[in-house]
């Protein structure tokens, strides 16, 4: 926070950052509040379809798929949606018909759930062991001692007779 | 005759660069001194041999392709009389076998890279041993050519036999003939600077010269891939009709892999060579990156993932697995066993500093890494562990992928202006006030054009930030050093930070305001979706030897007319989607048909998808091109950097040849720590100096010491 010590330019700094930030902060929440539009229903279908895996074929979901089990799927999706039916019935209808394959999601529940739990368990270990790399270094920060200069002098001298030899590298080898 | 002679290089190319490999052990091993210098002509003519059948295979297999030898067996699975010449060209790697010829190929063109280049330097042990894991991994591959992927066995076909041609998909769009081998460039690359650090570790040579020697290696291979990926995913858009460019396929995983890998590697080999630090994880990192260039072969090339790029299933999935172990465990065992030697003593002051924020980056591309490698592994796992079957697709991708891509454009946009070591929060409030009134701009411009919802408008945000930063950099160097601002390492990075923010914004604006309608239209009626009106002027036939296309002639806007197909291959039978695309700067109209036009009904389905910003993407990977090759130019050097880092990172390294030493515990102030900010503001200056790949050159002058 500005201190009324502080020079004008620091208090002017602090000024334009906390506007950026407003302007920003202002902007995030038109962007996440005033969505007018709402979902269409052919872009209902479309999300529809591609959140399906088509069941036959090797890798693509029903929107892609050019197979016919995917313009039935595509078709039924349409019938459903017609109807009025919810995401949640189509996807239990579908995932009744053509067994976990259909779901491009995997499922958060039983063994498949470490799919999603694994990577966020590898990055806060990353975090952790970042933050305490950081921690150790920052105490492991000291003077060079006596002793360490007194090593750093012998690999000086050991480096200078090897650098007239060949160079093998072959003496720290094994 | 095609088939014996191309065997015939495949069996020289295996005996050639097996014997090489055994000379090159042998040499390393027992020979001394003089003796070591009279084997390397023997090991260049290994080398040689090894590259001239390579070179040789392929060469016979096109001239068998071009004359339609249906006496070779590949040429009668992908080879066909009616097929026009570059596709024809472009079909030795549409299937498994000829794919490795396109590998060897590559590798060849590598070796002969490094011979050329290393020419006179062949008798040193680390050179030699580099040789070595070259002429080993082309041994593999020649071993998988000349056995279980043999694509020169013969065959007898009746006289009118004609082949079905490459796949349907693989001969209509000219990206056909640059993505596979810009992706195998990139691929393939790799093993060089994989080779390098197997050397080093085994020679106990860690200090920083065979960094030096691999950058621009590795760089350019991480180039060609970027390029291979960016235009894989065009070809997919302008080919598949499905509207989009990138589908989580376990294909395209397998390449991003390397590459999320690689970049990582490309950003913490800098905070070695300033500090010294990080030396097993950028060994890790790049024996990695090749493993995984070898298990994306594996899981692709297998049969074990079901993928639109898989070929048909051969013996050669067990061979690469076993490949892949052992490349993991002799790069584990390496590690493990140099491990004291690659410890780094030194610290990290700050995490609010350059190295601070690349290890934020490799955390970052790491645990994005993880989740593509987990998702696209997953269902192989559970699916041998209790037989359910599982489909990991887009939702789960994308949802992983995009907080974590946000993270990345938000360290690219502070790194680029953050002093190594730490800054105050006075010199970050002054670098960043530029980017962050281009980021409010960015946000401003979004919001006034309609863009609405979080994650896009946040990726418009942090794009212009990270572009702000980048473009700083970029100003700075140029006003600093003219046209050399342009080129070395760290401004072609800054360009192609500019190139990554481009296609950040393409993809976060096309993924998120697509709109697509199916419309059904009758002769000379007209639609109207998102303000274009589409006309159906009238349906269309061409017909040739080779296919057969049915068109609709659609008009756009009164204006240009449009011809969304579906072609029939007439030797395979097989019917493909062929889209049309009109192109734009700010947004992409898709036309592909859902229903192809008949004469009885007089009516079509037409598929509608107008998606803003595509373009961006295919000019942001240009962009990324563009700066990886001007920062393979040299850059500027600074010498007093090159001295001292040099001084300060082979201290501990038990390099014995070419390096002094200093204390270890507090260094001396750098010309970039804190407190001489203004002078050494990174932009524009490569700190090692490109050219200081001689040894010589990082020779400190031990002025550094107590």
């Amino acid at each position: 926070m500005p201190s009324p010590s502080l020079s004008l330019t620091a208090r002017l700094r602090f000024i334009v950052w906390m506007t950026i930030l407003a302007a920003v902060v202002t902007m995030m929440t038109v962007a996440v509040v005033d969505r007018t539009e709402s979902e269409t229903t052919s872009e209902r279908i479309g999300r529809l379809n591609e959140s399906f895996a088509c069941p036959t074929c090797d890798g693509e979901t029903v929107a892609e798929s050019n197979a016919a089990v995917s313009a039935t799927i595509r078709q039924y999706i349409a019938d459903r949606v017609d109807q009025g039916a919810s995401d949640e019935a189509i996807r239990n209808e579908l995932l009744v018909a053509y067994g976990t394959e259909v779901l491009t999601n995997p499922p958060a529940e039983g063994f498949a759930s470490l799919v999603w739990i694994l990577p966020v368990v590898a990055v806060l270990l990353g975090v952790v062991v970042l933050g305490f790399v950081f921690s150790r270094h920052r105490a492991g920060d000291r003077e060079p001692t006596d002793e360490d200069h007194r090593l750093a002098e012998m690999v000086r001298n050991r480096v200078m007779t090897t650098q007239t030899e060949e160079h093998l590298g072959g003496d720290r080898r094994g | 005759m095609n088939a014996a002679i191309g065997f015939g290089f495949v069996l020289l190319g295996l005996s050639a660069s097996a014997l090489g490999v055994v000379g090159g052990v042998y040499a390393f091993i027992t020979a001394e001194g003089a003796r070591r210098r009279r084997l390397v002509p023997m090991i260049r003519l290994w080398i040689g041999l090894t590259v001239v059948s390579a070179v040789g295979a392929f060469v016979i297999m096109e001239v068998a392709l071009f004359q339609r030898d249906y006496t070779v067996d590949y040429v009668t699975q992908v080879g066909s009389s009616t097929t026009p010449a570059l596709f024809n060209f472009a079909a030795l790697w549409s299937s498994l076998e000829g794919s490795l010829l396109l590998w060897v190929l590559v590798l060849g063109i590598y070796m002969t890279a490094m011979l050329l280049k290393f020419w006179g330097r062949l008798g040193d042990p680390l050179m030699i041993l580099a040789m070595v894991v070259m002429l080993a991994v082309a041994a593999f591959f020649f071993a998988l050519l000349a056995g279980p992927a043999n694509p020169f066995g013969v065959v007898e076909m009746p006289a009118d036999f004609d082949g079905p041609g490459p796949n349907p998909l693989l001969q209509n769009h000219v990206l056909v003939a640059l993505h596979p081998p810009m992706l195998y460039f990139g691929y393939v690359g790799f093993t060089v600077p994989f080779a390098f650090s197997v050397a080093a570790l085994a020679t106990g040579r860690l200090g920083e010269g065979w960094l030096a020697e691999t950058r621009r290696w590795t760089v350019a291979a991480w180039g060609f891939l970027t390029l291979g990926i960016v235009l894989g995913a065009w070809w997919s858009y302008e080919v598949l009709g499905w509207g989009g460019y990138w589908a989580w396929d376990p294909v395209e995983n397998a390449s991003l892999l390397p590459w999320l890998t690689g970049t990582a590697y490309i950003h913490s080999v800098m905070v070695q060579e300033r500090r010294g630090m990080l030396r097993v994880w950028n060994l890790s990192l790049l024996c990695a990156t090749f493993a995984l260039t070898i298990l994306g072969t594996f899981l692709t090339r297998s049969g074990v993932v079901e993928s639109v790029h898989s070929f048909t299933a051969g013996a050669i999935g067990p061979l690469l697995l076993v490949f892949f172990a052992v490349v993991v465990a002799l790069s584990v065992g390496l590690i493990a066993w140099r491990g004291d030697q690659l410890r780094a003593h030194r610290i990290i002051e700050s995490p609010v500093s350059r190295e601070g924020f690349f290890l934020a980056n490799n955390l970052a591309f790491g645990a994005l890494a993880f989740v593509v490698l987990l998702g696209t592994v997953f269902p192989l796992v559970i699916e041998a562990w209790d037989g359910t079957r599982l489909t990991i697709g887009r939702p789960y991708f994308d949802s992983m992928a995009r907080p974590i891509a946000l993270t990345v454009l938000f360290l690219m946009a502070a790194a680029p202006v953050l002093p190594w070591r730490g800054a105050s929060a006075e010199v970050l409030s002054e670098r960043l006030l530029g980017p962050a009134l281009v980021a409010v701009a960015a946000l401003g411009t979004a919001l006034a054009f309609g863009a609405r919802g979080f994650y896009p408008v946040l990726t418009f945000g942090l794009g212009g930030f990270a572009g702000g930063a980048a473009l700083r950099q970029v100003i700075l160097a140029v006003r600093r050093q003219g046209w050399r601002g342009l080129v070395g390492r760290t401004n072609g990075g800054m360009i192609v930070h500019l190139g990554v923010v481009l296609l950040a914004v393409g993809m976060a604006a096309s993924e998120s305001y697509r709109s697509e309608q199916t419309v059904r239209l009758e002769v000379g009626e007209t639609a109207e979706v998102d303000g274009h009106e589409f006309r159906y002027i009238e349906p269309g036939a061409e017909l040739n030897e080779r296919r057969h296309r049915v068109f609709a002639a659609i008009e756009i806007d009164g204006g240009d007319v449009h011809h969304p197909a579906a072609t029939s291959f007439r030797q395979t039978g097989q019917t493909v989607p062929t889209p049309s695309v009109r192109s734009g700067f700010t947004e992409d109209l898709f036309l592909v048909l859902a229903s192809m036009p008949s004469p009885s009904t007089n009516t079509i389905d037409l598929r509608i998808i107008v998606r803003p910003l595509v373009a961006w993407i295919w000019v942001g990977g240009i962009v990324m091109a563009v700066g990886t090759a001007l920062a393979l130019f040299p850059g500027t050097k600074r010498r007093t950097i090159a001295a001292t880092s040099a001084a300060l990172e082979e201290r501990e390294s038990g390099d014995t040849g070419d390096h002094s030493a200093t204390p270890p515990g507090k260094v001396e102030p750098t010309p970039d720590s804190p407190g001489d900010l203004q002078d050494h503001e990174s932009a524009g200056v490569d700190g090692n100096g490109d050219g200081a790949g001689k040894p010589t050159e990082l020779t400190p002058t031990g002025g550094d010491g107590p």
